[in-house]
């Protein structure tokens, strides 16, 4: 249980205070509602590229870390394909000067032309580091397009191609900030051993200044249901054929969420699983073997994927896979199984929330799917899921004209 | 109105809290270090053993190691994994230099249980060659993709170079895989694992009756036989080595240069040196390789620990095209420290960086565990964090210069670059 309190600034930004007696340091978690998602098709990879020159230096500030470092502190972020989030820890008696630093940087960037060609090139290394560089790096810049047709989860957060990046100019950055960061369109937690009242000080000293303005709306097109299989081989220079075959499944805030992420456990997370113990153990098709689902805030994807044994085939597998899911499907699990995925999953939960920082990011990200008590209402729901749910997911959602197939054939030399 | 160019005062950390872990020992000889996470349900159990990658040779380590859970005579490898999946919990194996590192996680009450399943199959374990096999050839298929990287090429190079003709200069091949049989991994195991319990670690809320059933279970195990790992001596093959590796975007850069461990006296002043130098985001590299050239998304260098001696390393991977003027910019921003004070501010910097990150490194029962390891492993004790503090605090610009002129020194570097040479 993580407890909090919850409070608004009168120019809409939405605070979170989680208070932590047993440590000495502080945690200040700010979530912007933008990601992949919000980008044009013409010019993605932008909320990443972003996110880096947040760093460039502030309105008042000219550089972002040397302070928080001589706070004792330590700063990074990440973009997803729906949100942005940039956390600050620190000593907690010094926990005012990341107030200050990030506050400032909602206030307004410094936009200097330097910062954006340095991180321009910066992130075109992360993106060959990542991506191009290493064996299966490219996988999900192909599967993303062949999932999905229209929805923005079709390109990668690190962006299409490297030209989009290149192509970045600094007035495409100071419009991107205008839109999306702003007050009402964010959200602050803080986590510490601070008393509420003093949380409410500061952080009206430091946010309360910024100007009110309007949360950006948000339509994305919905992306249709998808009624046929699609499969897409490359062929490259990698060691082992490989495979991931990806599921549609329903939006984050759905229930069916939560029966997707026990599926997904149940499938083959595992080394007593089912999928892993037919295609790995009895059949030795493959060397590497796992399941999981993306967790997107829209429509998700359930994934299976694996590595072929050197003496086996992609097509081998693949008929195998079918009919190992067939029989999966015929029959629910039973209550012992299902007792013993409940319990994996509160063990989980238990060793995530010893981090202060895991626990003021879940905070916001919960807060910004409706409700940061979501955290701990999850809990629950995962307790609930029932056997039958379970085999009544699979039906529907592990079906061939749900799947999108990506292979990897290794090249022959 | 608050002034925005003003930084709000900062306060300095003045005292870090080493808590020192209830100390109990199995058969009056193995120590057990366990330490209250108040307030939690999760438990962690570590079981070290002296079968690390030295002791023998680093695949029989790495594949042993893998096999812990890989079946007894009576139970299969997947009876085990389900007995533990019963539980709701979850294990990892860490080898390192000197130990391999078995960790059994879970909820409280189910540690004894997990234990129980644990022991037998430890116990018992047979390392059927199928498992034996199957396992094998996973590796070999990881062992290939490692082989696509240039950061795996460049780091396998360096320990070549740094370590030739010793153990940690054995770096894996595909074929070593072809070598190991289920007759080494038993002798193996006979020799590091059951004679070689070293130390067992908790950090969980158990009862006290819980405890002395582990303590009990555990006292089952093999008494340590005790042995020496013979010294060994470095003769590095200073110089620049290049790695092949056609059609690469990137390149994978490795300098680094043999050193020591914790118990040299200069060890923490080594340490603020190098955090000046590449050690932290705001570090000499990071701003002049990365923010202000552009040429890569991450750089920097280190202090690292092997058995009774340490090394250190400068690591980043570049864009083809940036390999030369990121070599010349690490040779520069060495002399600048050879030539140059540290400035006040910047020294003054690193020092409340570093601070912070030890009150951070100290922060929870679970951290503070992995201190207290740190320094037991090494011999020593609390007082080495101590004198790290004083150090840190105290530290001149002199000094640290003088440290920069005796070991940021380009001659006695290996170089390695791992990529396509243009």
């Amino acid at each position: 249980m993580i407890q909090f309190e919850r409070f608004e600034l009168k120019n809409g930004l939405k605070v979170i205070f989680h208070k932590d007696l047993t440590t000495p340091m502080a945690v200040v978690n700010t979530l912007y509602d933008v990601g992949a998602r919000d980008e044009s098709e013409a010019q993605t990879g932008f909320a990443h590229l972003f996110e880096h020159l947040m760093f460039g230096g502030s309105i008042n500030i000219p550089a972002f870390d040397s302070p928080l470092q001589n706070a004792g502190g330590e700063s990074n972020a990440f973009t997803s394909n729906d949100i942005t989030n940039y956390y600050n820890v620190l000593p907690a008696q010094n926990i005012e000067t990341a107030l200050w630093l990030e506050s400032d940087r909602m206030l307004s960037l410094a936009f200097s032309e330097k910062s954006l060609e340095v991180q321009r090139s910066v992130v075109v290394e992360e993106f060959k580091q990542n991506y191009l560089n290493q064996p299966y790096g490219d996988v999900w810049l192909e599967l993303r397009p062949l999932a999905y047709e229209v929805h923005p989860y079709k390109w990668a957060t690190i962006g299409k191609e490297i030209k989009h990046i290149e192509d970045a100019k600094l007035d495409d950055v100071k419009a991107f900030f205008k839109k999306y960061y702003n007050p009402a369109n964010a959200i602050l937690c803080i986590a510490g051993n601070f008393e509420l009242d003093y949380i409410k000080t500061i952080v009206d000293r430091w946010f309360g200044e910024i100007p009110k303005q309007k949360k950006p709306a948000r339509i994305l097109p919905v992306e249709p249901k998808q009624t046929t299989f699609r499969i897409k081989r490359l062929e490259r220079d990698v060691p082992a054929d490989c495979f991931y075959y990806a599921f549609k499944m329903a939006e984050r805030k759905s229930a069916e969420y939560y029966i997707a992420d026990v599926l997904s456990d149940e499938l083959a997370k595992e080394k007593s699983s089912k999928l892993y113990l037919r295609l790995k153990k009895e059949l030795q098709l493959v060397t590497e073997l796992n399941t999981y689902i993306l967790g997107s805030i829209d429509e998700g994807l359930f994934v299976i994927t694996g590595k072929v044994s050197p003496d086996k085939t992609l097509e081998e597998l693949d008929e195998v896979i079918w009919q190992v899911l067939e029989d999966y499907k015929s029959a629910p699990i039973s209550d012992d199984e299902l007792k013993r995925l409940k319990l994996k999953i509160r063990t989980s939960r238990e060793f995530q929330e010893q981090g202060l920082l895991n626990k003021a990011m879940n905070l916001c990200f919960f807060e910004l799917l409706g409700d940061a008590n979501g955290v701990n209402e999850e809990a629950q729901i995962y307790q609930t899921i029932e056997s039958a749910h379970l085999f009544e997911l699979a039906q529907t959602i592990l079906v061939k004209e749900n799947c999108s197939l990506l292979q990897i054939k290794r090249l022959q030399k | 109105m608050i002034d925005r160019k003003l930084n709000p005062p900062i306060v300095d950390v003045d005292e870090i809290r080493f808590l020192t872990p209830k100390i109990d020992s199995i058969q009056d000889e193995t120590p057990f270090y366990s330490l209250l996470n108040n307030g939690s349900n999760a438990v962690k159990l570590d079981l070290y053993f002296s079968a690390g990658t030295i002791i023998n040779s680093p695949i029989l380590s790495a594949v042993t190691a893998g096999l812990l859970f890989s079946g007894s005579d009576t139970k299969t490898s997947s009876e085990i994994h389900n007995e533990i999946d019963d539980l709701g919990g979850f294990f990892d194996v860490n080898v390192s230099h000197q130990f391999a590192v078995l960790s059994l996680y879970s909820l409280n009450d189910q540690l004894l249980q997990l234990l129980h399943v644990a022991m037998d199959a430890l116990q018992n374990v047979s390392f059927p060659d199928h498992e034996v096999t199957e396992f094998i050839n996973d590796r070999k298929q990881k062992l290939k993709v490692s082989f696509e990287k240039v950061n795996y090429l460049g780091q396998r190079e360096l320990q070549k170079r740094l370590f030739a003709g010793t153990t940690y200069g054995k770096t894996p091949e595909l074929d070593d895989f072809d070598g190991v049989n289920g007759d080494d991994i038993r002798t193996f195991y006979k020799e590091n694992y059951q004679k070689g319990l070293t130390k067992v670690c908790l950090v969980g809320n158990l009862s006290e009756s819980d405890t002395m059933a582990i303590l009990a279970l555990l006292g089952t195990w093999q008494k340590k036989e005790t042995y020496a790992i013979a010294p060994m001596h470095f003769n590095p093959e200073k110089g620049k080595f290049h790695v092949e590796k056609a059609g690469a975007l990137q390149t994978g850069i490795r300098i680094g240069k043999m050193m020591f461990d914790k118990h040299h006296p200069d060890y923490h002043g080594f340490n603020v040196m190098n955090t000046i130098f590449g050690d932290y985001f705001g570090s000499r590299l990071m701003k002049n390789i990365r923010e202000d050239k552009g040429y890569t998304y991450g750089i920097g260098s280190m202090l690292a620990e092997i058995y009774q001696n340490g090394y250190f390393a400068v690591m980043t991977q570049v864009g083809k095209e940036f390999v030369e003027p990121t070599l010349d910019e690490i040779k520069k921003e060495m002399a600048i420290m050879r030539d140059e004070l540290v400035s006040d501010e910047e020294l003054s910097m690193v020092r409340n960086y570093l601070m912070g990150q030890s009150l951070k490194a100290a922060d929870g029962p679970f951290a503070m565990m992995d201190l207290f390891i740190q320094v037991e492993t090494a011999n020593l004790d609390y007082a080495f964090y101590n004198r790290a503090i004083h150090v840190l605090k105290t530290i001149t610009p002199e000094e640290i210069k003088a440290l920069a002129q005796k070991y940021l020194v380009w001659d006695d570097m290996v170089v390695i670059t791992a990529g396509t040479a243009t």
